[in-house]
């Protein structure tokens, strides 16, 4: 069998001439120089072209790693900036913050193998008593962040990161390890400009009765996927997995979830919601495997979206792959448009039809950010919704 | 077409009772109300069929209409035309509230000129509490009026007050905008809205369906309440039942599209008890 060598973009040429001289950086190399970067061709980037997007070389990075906002003022603030680490604030008890040089993640699919190779380091956080005030993680543009955070047994822990480049690529790889009882937040903030490629692959893994929730919010940018492959190995193991997306001009977002029920009693609770307006296209793939060991799993997922606009596009691909018998697994899926009935019923009681859009977008994508238990953290994302809506101008 | 002329001998018209009344008592400072809606030989077709037919009617401030017929009259066209609903297409005539063009204005604008539509079917709003949705439909009215928005605490008092009067509770008020009420629920507060926005022209689309007899009470409390000298009431109703609890001061017949027959509260008695086959071949 012969290697057919593809004609390389300028993309893929100048993110070849960006990989070190390690192995990490040759995983990337071969992986990009046998298949170029997956085109619309590979299935699971089939509404992702990421050739495509990268097709004219890589924007020069640009923006800023946003301010750290006022309701986490508490938070450890870690930086990756281009000068490197930076760490902000006061570090608690129990947390032991090391770096380590970054080595492949095996079997996982090009954008880890991406974000590894950039990444010049792994940050790693081990995690001993619980973390009374978040870890906020600030990528700054055209910083790769790549961090292992592994929380022991029965520990609780709030994780925040942000990607907020308006240009350039951006790369995060997040491996977190949930050990026996232990409890990992995540929220994320993604919010790219139109030149901003986006790409974020978090590995999970969730021990016996551990929980690991995460919600995002994005707002897309050129190109920005977000992947998380999360596994419970534990007995009774608990996922929670939500997004929001808001999307307009001729911004893209996709949410790619694979979660593995590995063993037995786990649940999966994953509700995405977003609304997309002119050009916008939001993709959402989310796979739910039961192993066969998996019995008495309780997986649920969910995605709608509101096409905002004639030329909008949603593509949702929900799997569910089953091997085991004694389980409760369902899915729901639903892309439409807003319902005029009450947006007439909204005008006859006086409020603007642009109000009346507004109003009922932020409710619809609100129900994600509610599930926030951190109070400051959900009025936060309340409040880039709001400004969007301002913005978007429905 | 058979009158009702003939079977009510003894009503009296107000288009020949009020010029008298003028010319011979000039003395009194009454004069005829003025003209609140006007209505004058309107069609609305609705995916090109014409539902509404030449439909004229005056309705004076101060005074409550009710409008009867039978089932597919045209009642609730009527109402979402009068109101802007998109796919009721009006093709001729003119609706005018207090001289201003209503057909000339988007639903929004109709609204905050005092134009208010209590639905037969009130719309669920997922994610939008009632009372977060009220203040913005008031403040919205208020800016579109030129008037300043009403502070927090004033509206978290009127609301207050209008709930205790109307049977709206507070877990009413909180939850999503008629998301899982029951019927009468959903009706009591179209009526909540209704007190809170304080419209000067009322539509009551088929209020009283779907509503036990203590609701419809009140009901009809509330919409009486609502009752004075500058506003004015169009009943949009199937049944005489909601009449006897708002007693209107006119009662006109719509049937194929048009009012075929005009005339006091004692109408719709008539109308109970002989039903609306009469009027089958009026359009």
């Amino acid at each position: 069998m012969g290697l057919v060598s593809p004609i390389l973009t300028a993309g893929e040429t100048a993110l070849l001439a960006l990989l070190p001289e390690s192995e990490v950086g040759e995983a990337a190399r071969t992986a990009i120089r046998i298949g170029g970067l997956p085109t619309r061709r590979v299935e699971a980037f089939k509404w992702s072209d990421l050739r495509a997007a990268l097709a004219d070389g890589l924007p020069p990075a640009d923006g800023s790693a946003g301010m750290v906002p006022e309701c986490l003022q508490d938070a450890l603030v870690i930086d990756f900036a281009p000068d490197g680490l930076g760490i902000e604030g006061d570090k608690g008890a129990g947390l032991t913050i090391e770096t380590e040089s970054s080595q492949p993640l095996d079997g996982a699919g090009i954008i880890p193998a991406i974000a590894a190779a950039l990444a010049p380091k792994t940050v790693v956080l081990t995690i001993t008593e619980s973390q009374a005030a978040p870890i906020f993680l600030r990528r700054h543009p055209g910083s790769p962040m790549r961090i292992r955070v592994e929380a022991a047994e029965g520990v609780e822990v709030t994780l925040v990161d942000t990607g907020l480049a308006t240009s350039g690529l951006s790369t995060a790889l997040l491996e977190i390890v949930v050990a026996g009882g232990a409890k990992v937040t995540r929220i994320t903030l993604q919010d790219g400009g139109s030149a901003a490629i986006d790409l974020v692959h978090a590995h999970v893994t969730i021990a016996a009765g551990g929980l690991y929730e995460a919600t995002a919010l994005t707002f897309g940018g050129r190109f920005a996927r977000a992947e998380t492959f999360a596994t419970l190995q534990g007995q009774g193991a608990h996922c929670r997995i939500d997004g929001a997306y808001l999307l307009s001009g001729h911004g893209h977002a996709d949410a790619t979830t694979r979660i593995t029920h590995s063993a037995e009693g786990g649940t999966t609770r994953e509700l995405f919601k977003g609304a997309v307006k002119d050009k916008a296209r939001g993709v959402f793939q989310g796979k739910i495997l039961v192993e066969r060991a998996a019995q008495k799993t309780d997986a649920r997922q969910n995605h709608h979206a509101l096409m905002l606009s004639e030329g909008a596009e949603v593509d949702a691909k929900p799997e569910l792959e089953i091997y085991a018998d004694d389980v409760a697994c369902a899915h729901g899926n639903t892309v439409g448009a807003l319902d005029e009935s009450a947006l007439f019923y909204m005008r006859q009681r006086g409020i603007p039809l642009v109000q009346a859009r507004a109003l009922l977008v932020q409710a619809f994508v609100t129900e994600v950010l509610d599930i926030i238990t951190h109070e400051g953290a959900r009025d936060w994302l309340s409040g880039r919704v709001e400004a969007w809506m301002d913005a978007a101008s429905l | 077409m058979r009158s009702l002329h003939s079977v009510i001998p003894d009503r009296k018209r107000d288009d020949q009772l009020l010029p008298i009344v003028s010319k011979t008592k000039k003395a009194m400072p009454r004069t005829m109300p003025r003209t609140m809606l006007s209505i004058k030989n309107l069609i609305v077709d609705i995916d090109g069929k014409t539902i509404i037919n030449g439909l004229t009617l005056d309705v004076p401030a101060g005074q409550v209409h009710a409008i009867m017929g039978p089932n597919g009259a045209g009642k609730s066209t009527l109402s979402y035309a009068l109101t802007g609903r998109s796919g009721y297409e009006v093709t001729g005539g003119t609706a005018t509230l207090d001289g201003i063009d209503l057909l000339a204005l988007a639903p929004e604008d109709r609204a905050a000129k005092g134009l208010f539509l209590s639905f037969q079917y009130p719309l669920e709003i997922p994610g939008v509490p009632s009372l977060t949705f009220l203040r913005t439909a008031l403040n919205a009215q208020r800016r579109a009026r030129g008037e300043d928005e009403m502070s927090v605490p004033d509206f978290m008092k009127l609301s207050r007050d209008v709930a205790k009067r109307l049977g709206v509770t507070p877990d009413m008020m909180k939850r999503p905008l008629n998301v899982g009420f029951s019927g009468g629920e959903k009706k009591r507060m179209e009526i909540y809205q209704m007190a809170i926005l304080a419209p000067r022209f009322m539509i009551l689309d088929e209020t009283d369906s779907g509503l036990d007899i203590d609701a419809l009470r009140v009901v009809s409390e509330g919409v009486n309440a609502l009752r004075g000298p500058d506003r004015s009431m169009l009943v949009i109703t199937h049944y005489q039942r909601l009449l006897d609890l708002i007693t209107p001061d006119r009662v006109h017949v719509l049937a194929g599209g048009k009012i075929v027959d005009s005339g006091g509260p004692e109408l719709a008695l008539a109308l109970e008890a002989d039903g609306y086959d009469r009027y089958k071949d009026a359009a």
